[in-house]
């Protein structure tokens, strides 16, 4: 029979082993009583001449070979029971781990989708981004493209523009979807296939002749279409403008940008059949004709492919953009803002893992939050090792019978180890399972916007691989002490009877590597509170700053009506009617319009001059610029300093005025009163001031305030106003949808992206610090929660042990109340030690975590002094249990017990 | 005085059973038994040695086993040499009589060689 027969037939083979000796002892027998033994007689000496059955069955089966397996078999079953039978500690420990590890995956798979995973296209690593080091001009115009395209034959190059939101007619309503304009060679540059029809390539950005075609992605094919083959070919209504469908891009494709989904890409060419008008700077050109051809307007991002080394072709490219920048600045003649030109550099960075906003904002967030979780691990394993170790010892007198009666010390340790393994996988399991939960959970945090960030997250199997290794480390590791321990030959010390009241085998070494263990938790738990509550502070003092705006009672609907292709000329009416639309709801007080918004900021920005205004040399006096409608700053619940709000006297034919805030006032009219003073982009007499507001936070809660100039939207009619602003009289929770409806009402082809408050547009400013403050208060709750587990389970464990000492000081007239106080001193002292040694590792750490915190340093005593005290009355807490416990101990069974 | 029976290694056992077997199947009492007669009682095979070890021949390849019947009957376990066993039991011959020459040289070459 094989040695794989013999590992499953095992039940067959002993039978036959059986059948063998018994024929063996009986033929013997059979001789003997033949030569005149009697029948009893015979047997006795047949079975004394064959020796011990069962050690010979022992040998015969330890001579197949297999037995090292039915041990293992009988180790894991061994190890199943004794689990199953001390509930309590394998629930401590399995709970423990599946934290540890299921935080730590689920934290390193957001990591890996966001920040490290490559992008799914053929050879990533030769994939590059060409950017200048003047960060803001990293586009370039479709002639400057080309021109660089071709002084470098040897690489690849196509441009693209950022996804940006495109407006779709879907079965008469209006959606918004995610598109991206792309040169021909967009996907045969990156190497995607296509699942159905065809791709773009070189046709179909022809100047002359734009196409209107467009390929989808093929999450859009399946939602939209159930993939089936009738979409190649149909017609899709993006921003008005109807385009074929032509082809379906790979599976999993979803552009280059980590973090969001294209759902559609056009040609280039397509700009002005789009009405795309984004992200763009103008040099002399003229916007509202096609940009493709115009050498003035720097639009595109251009990506290419060659192998490494890239350095020949750096110097090529650099070679011909610097040629470009002198044609550029050609009638530039203040030598001062040429040499700030010519210092521009080309840059090839790395793309192989994509382009990503939310990387960028949040690398360093989850740099921490990695960091935060490997801490709780160390917590968890920490417990596992102190309960592993725990149990050990509890079990020093089995250990010492089974020695004793021949067991060998290599099998008992075999044993213990198989234990705290088993323990070990199903804590990882456990883990692993919630971090299947955990990773989509977190991404959805971590999203700034209302649905989750589409990160391609697989269970990585190098996730899987490092948590069962970290698992089983631990098992093998904190099973090994006690394992050693405990097969000592000394061990069988414990079975004499004097072993009841002093523990064998305590010596040195085990009570102290406990408690070490658990102050160690402590410290570590005091990190993760200390990090916590500086975190959370932090965003709590970024949520309170004012940000100028009435936060909670205005909300914002927004949309792009230049998306839904509406003429300028019909825009007065659609505000009014919008404006109208949303004051009759009831609970509302008023509404207005406005262009970009009060936090999100707006890249909009010109020099201007200003009355009785010199500025210094080498300063350009730039202002940012918002469009607002009527009684915008009493709708969003502004303070006025001076003068007044717009109104319906402010119209296309009446004079051109603005409202200006405090940091405009302050700058260019110091000292005077703004009011009724004139500015312009070319003369001072162009624009009247009639008002005054406070500074708001427009760029952003951590961003500088900007010099703002507001003008009313009804003089300046080719602005396409993006929101609606409706303040609330009282409650706020019907409103959206009412809004919603009402928008919907008024005009049907106009898609509301979303409609939120401001106070909601302004955390999504700090999305960063939001999720570091949320996360890290709960992975610091966990962590003082797991360390409060392992505290309270060493106390218990001490106690238990101590029962008798405990007993006897009773038996002697020992109050409740001191036993209880000496157990809580023991309790606290750790934690005392524990939390004082946390602090002074907190101090040095704070240093690297400086610049994510606002309003506070690292060192804060406050908040050292709080998280102290958290600590220490948890610690208390663990063990109070243990204490009352120990207290009403009955001296006589304590004493009885064995 | 008899002598008493001289242990055996484990080594020389496993030579024993193979040539015992080599010249016909037999059980595993009837492979005692032969050792005992045909070494003129001088060895013994200790019981407790002589079924693990031919189940550690059985597991190796070099012993086939069948369960049959006996003159009398009673049903027993068989073993027969297989050719792998063939091969091996020459083997061991050959050292056993590479060590046996080599001994007897060194004691004074008084012994005949072993036959084999």
């Amino acid at each position: 029979m094989s040695w794989l027969g013999r590992v499953f037939r095992r039940d067959k083979l002993d039978r036959e082993l059986d059948k063998e000796l018994r024929f063996h002892v009986e033929t013997r027998e059979a001789e003997l009583r033949s030569s005149g033994a009697s029948p009893e007689e015979a047997r006795r000496r047949a079975l004394a001449e064959f020796g011990g059955v069962e050690p010979i069955k022992e040998q015969a089966r330890d001579a197949r070979g297999t037995r090292w397996i039915s041990d293992i078999g009988q180790d894991v079953r061994y190890a199943l029971r004794m689990l199953r039978a001390n509930k309590g500690f394998t629930a401590a420990a399995v709970l423990s781990l599946a934290v540890g590890l299921g935080a730590n995956a689920a934290v390193f798979r957001v990591i890996d989708g966001l920040l490290l995973r490559r992008l799914d296209v053929k050879n990533p690593q030769e994939l590059f981004l060409v950017e200048t080091t003047d960060a803001g001009t990293s586009r370039f115009s479709h002639p400057a493209y080309l021109a660089l395209a071709e002084a470098a034959p040897a690489a690849k190059f196509a441009v693209y523009t950022a996804p940006t939101s495109g407006q779709l007619l879907i079965d008469g309503s209006a959606e918004l979807h995610n598109f991206q304009l792309v040169s021909g060679n967009w996907f045969s540059l990156l190497g995607v296939p296509a699942a159905a029809g065809r791709l773009f390539d070189s046709n179909d950005d022809n100047a002359a002749s734009p196409q209107p075609v467009a390929v989808i992605s093929d999450a859009f094919w399946l939602s939209n279409f159930g993939r089936a083959r009738s979409a190649i070919g149909s017609t899709l209504t993006l921003n008005n403008t109807k385009v074929t469908i032509i082809g379906v891009a790979a599976e999993g494709f979803n552009g280059i940008s980590v973090g969001q989904r294209v759902d559609v890409w056009a040609p280039v060419t397509m700009q002005p059949g789009l009405n795309y008008r984004s992200n763009a700077s103008t040099d002399n050109a003229d916007q509202s004709k096609p940009w493709v051809s115009q050498s003035g307007i720097a639009w595109l991002a251009v990506i290419g492919r060659a192998p490494e080394p890239r350095g020949a072709l750096l110097a090529v490219l650099e070679g011909k953009y610097h040629q470009q920048v002198e044609a550029r600045i050609a009638d530039i003649h203040d030598a001062s803002r040429r040499a700030r030109f010519l210092r521009d550099r080309i840059l090839l960075t790395d793309a192989s893992r994509g382009v990503s906003n939310l990387r960028d904002t949040l690398a360093p967030a989850l740099t921490v939050l990695m960091g935060m979780v490997a801490l709780v691990l160390l917590v968890a394993c920490a417990n596992l090792a102190n309960l592993l170790l725990a149990r050990g010892s509890a079990r020093s007198r089995e250990f010492a019978l089974r020695l004793s009666i021949g067991a060998r010390r290599g099998r008992l340790i075999r044993q213990l180890l198989t234990e705290s393994v088993t323990l070990a996988l199903i804590g990882g399991a456990a883990g692993l399972l919630l971090s299947i939960w955990g990773a989509p959970a977190l991404l959805r945090l971590v999203s700034t916007t209302s649905t989750a960030a589409p990160l391609v997250m697989p269970m990585d199997w190098r996730i899987l691989s490092f948590g069962f290794g970290v698992t089983v480390l631990t098992g093998l590791l904190f099973g090994l002490i006690p394992a050693l321990r405990l097969s000592r030959p000394e061990m069988q010390d414990a079975l004499k009877a004097g072993a009841r009241v002093v523990n064998a085998g305590s010596r040195r070494g085990r009570p102290q590597v406990a408690k070490v263990l658990v102050a160690t938790q402590v410290a570590v738990s005091m990190l993760l509170v200390v990090g916590a509550s500086l975190f959370v502070q932090t965003f709590r003092n970024l949520m309170h700053i004012d940000i100028g705006v009435d936060r909670t009672a205005v909300l914002d609907a927004r949309f792009d009506t230049r998306l839904a292709g509406f003429d300028e000329s019909r825009l007065p009416v659609l505000y009014a009617r919008l404006i109208q639309a949303a004051e009759q709801l009831p609970g509302v007080k008023s509404a207005t319009i406005g262009l970009v918004g009060p936090v999100t900021g707006s890249a909009r920005t010109s020099g201007i001059v200003a009355e009785r205004y010199q500025p210094p040399p080498d300063e350009d006096p730039i202002v940012q610029e918002e469009y607002v409608g009527p009684r915008y700053f009493t709708t969003l619940g502004m303070r006025i300093v001076a003068g007044r709000d717009f109104d319906e006297r402010d119209n296309a034919r009446g004079r051109k005025v603005a409202v200006i805030n405090e940091a405009m006032a302050k700058k260019f009219f110091p000292g005077l009163d703004p009011v009724g003073r004139g500015f312009g982009y070319d003369d001072v007499k162009e624009i009247e001031v009639v008002g005054v507001v406070a500074d708001v936070r427009f760029n952003g809660l951590k961003g500088k305030v900007p010099r703002l100039a507001y003008y009313p939207i009804a003089q300046h009619g080719d602005e396409f106003a993006k929101n609606l602003y409706v303040r609330a009289a009282g409650a706020t929770s019907t409103l959206p949808s009412a809004i919603k409806d009402a928008i919907r009402r008024v005009e049907p082809g106009l898609a509301v992206r979303e409609v939120v408050t401001i106070d909601e547009l302004a955390e999504r400013t700090v999305s960063a610090e939001r999720l570091v403050s949320r996360l890290t208060a709960a992975f610091g709750f966990l962590g003082v929660f797991v360390a409060c587990f392992g505290l309270y389970g060493t106390i218990a464990y001490s106690v238990a042990r101590r029962r008798n000492e405990i007993g006897v000081r009773l038996a002697l007239g020992a109050s409740p109340s001191s036993v209880r106080w000496m157990v809580i001193r023991e309790t606290l002292l750790l934690a005392v030690v524990g939390a004082v040694f946390g602090a002074v590792l907190a101090l040095p750490l704070g240093r690297y975590l400086s610049t994510l915190l606002y309003g506070l340093s690292p060192r804060d005593p406050l908040t050292l002094a709080a998280s102290a005290a958290l600590v220490v009355i948890v610690g208390a807490l663990a063990g109070a249990v243990p204490a009352w416990r120990a207290s009403r101990v009955n001296p006589t069974s304590a004493l009885r017990a064995d | 005085m008899a002598p008493k029976p001289t242990d055996l290694l484990q080594g020389t056992l496993d030579l024993l059973i193979l040539k015992t077997v080599s010249l016909e199947p037999l059980h595993g009492y009837a492979i005692a038994a032969r050792i005992n007669a045909t070494s003129k009682a001088l060895l013994q095979v200790p019981q407790g040695s002589l079924y693990p070890a031919l189940h550690r021949l059985e597991n190796k390849g070099w012993l086939a086993a069948e369960w049959d019947e006996t003159s009398t009957g009673r049903e027993a376990k068989f073993y027969k040499l297989t050719r792998a066993g063939r091969q091996q039991l020459e083997h061991e011959l050959a050292d056993w009589k590479r060590l046996t020459d080599g001994i007897a040289l060194i004691l004074g070459g008084a012994e005949e060689p072993s036959r084999s």
